[in-house]
């Protein structure tokens, strides 16, 4: 076991591997909790005011995508580590 | 044929969905696609079909050319014999722009929206032209076919032996990272020049390096109030470093515009890949398929949407404190 584990450690190539699955698994929390906090916020806003509809889901739409970005440069770094 | 319920229904939607994927993966096996980051996938850097001195041509470029000659094909025939009462292509053009412009105005004003819509309508129907572009069957399915004697291993069981495409002829352009990069650029030097030429270049440069508040506190420490010096000197001196924070954000934008729209757009690519060969003879990659049609367009809205923020940003006439 001790040495599986040393030949695994002792390898850059397989530590890029297990570098690409943790920048992606790590990297997914934050903007996770972030778009759930804004849909929440949007949810209570669309609550108490029905008719503001289109700013409300345009601005939440923009929100969205700049927490979703920090994910993607998650995936990013995460594809190259495993790809190139 | 006796009458079904919805029950028996559903059964038999099951049992054929598992039939399909049953026959599917025993007697047509696909292999599993590659995914790579580079177009015309030749390892690090593109290996491109043919130079001409300093450019080179890969398959996104040619798919790019397309985007420009539908582009500009369509709004050309839209408005050669413009009327009144427009035909249906001039419609749906007018249609297009009449929701841009809404959508501007929503978020700058009538007299910016005056001013920035071109950069940011031609931002944004590149965008959106190349994301939907790259997801009809054209796209990475014609190219130059390798036979594969050997057998290559597929996800079930059996191996596939059969032509591969190696390289294809036309890709999205918007998974190769020089695209969103150019439009990111773009975007910074539109924005930085509507800037300046509105509030002049003296005030636009007083937002980043701001010097007021620590040169007052030099002034108070020559009168001779040392307390109230050292007081504006120190606030000044964190105004300094908060105005070069701006300066430093406004150079990262390039970089977070850049792989926003390519990390979303590779990201979709492969998607839809691993899903259309996973499961073959199985609907369930439609479903991704819509999400992609959806993703492509909140992109290029994103795109266009964040290049007005900023730049509306950029006009508005900022105070100083005194």
């Amino acid at each position: 076991m001790e040495e599986a584990a040393a030949e695994v450690v002792n390898n850059l190539e397989s530590l890029k591997f297990i570098g690409a699955g943790l920048a992606m698994g790590l990297g997914a929390f934050g903007p996770g909790i972030g778009i759930g906090i804004l849909g929440y916020g949007a949810m209570q806003a669309l609550g108490r005011n029905p008719e503001a509809r289109g700013p409300i889901s345009t601005n939440m739409i923009l929100g969205i995508a700049l927490a979703e970005a920090i994910g993607i440069y998650a995936f990013v770094t995460g594809l190259l580590l495993g790809i190139l | 044929m006796p009458k079904l319920g919805l029950k028996a229904k559903l059964l038999l939607a099951a049992l054929i969905f598992v039939a399909l994927i049953a026959i599917g993966a025993v007697f047509f096996p696909v292999p599993q696609p590659e995914v790579h980051l580079s177009p015309n996938y030749g390892g690090h850097s593109p290996d491109p079909f043919f130079t001409l001195g300093p450019f080179y041509f890969s398959n996104t470029l040619i798919a790019s050319c397309i985007t420009l000659v539908v582009l500009v094909s369509l709004f050309a025939l839209a408005t050669r014999r413009m009327k009144l009462v427009p035909g249906r292509l001039q419609n749906m053009a007018e249609s297009v722009i009449e929701w841009l412009l809404n959508f501007m105005e929503g978020i700058a004003g009538p007299d910016n929206t005056r001013r920035f819509f071109p950069v940011v309508a031609t931002i944004f129907l590149f965008v959106i032209t190349n994301a939907w572009l790259g997801l009809i069957p054209v796209f990475n399915f014609i190219g130059w076919v390798a036979p594969h004697p050997e057998p290559v291993a597929t996800s079930f069981f059996g191996d596939y032996t059969g032509p591969i495409v190696e390289v294809a002829l036309f890709r999205g352009a918007n998974t190769d990272i020089n695209v969103p990069l150019m439009l990111a650029l773009v975007s910074f030097v539109c924005v930085e020049y509507w800037g300046i030429t509105a509030v002049g270049p003296r005030h636009y440069i007083s937002k980043f390096v701001r010097l007021q508040q620590f040169s007052s506190g030099l002034k108070e420490l020559v009168k001779g109030h040392v307390k109230a010096g050292i007081g504006a000197i120190m606030s000044g001196a964190i105004d300094m470093f908060v105005g070069a924070l701006e300066g430093l954000s406004e150079f990262v934008r390039i970089i977070s515009f850049t792989f926003r729209l390519f990390g979303n757009m590779t990201a979709g690519e492969v998607l839809l890949m691993v899903m259309l060969f996973l499961i073959p003879f199985c609907s369930l990659f439609v479903v991704f398929y819509i999400l992609e049609l959806l993703l492509g367009f909140v992109q290029a809205l994103i795109f266009g949407g964040l290049t007005l923020v900023f730049a509306t940003m950029a006009v508005a006439p900022h105070e100083t404190e005194h």
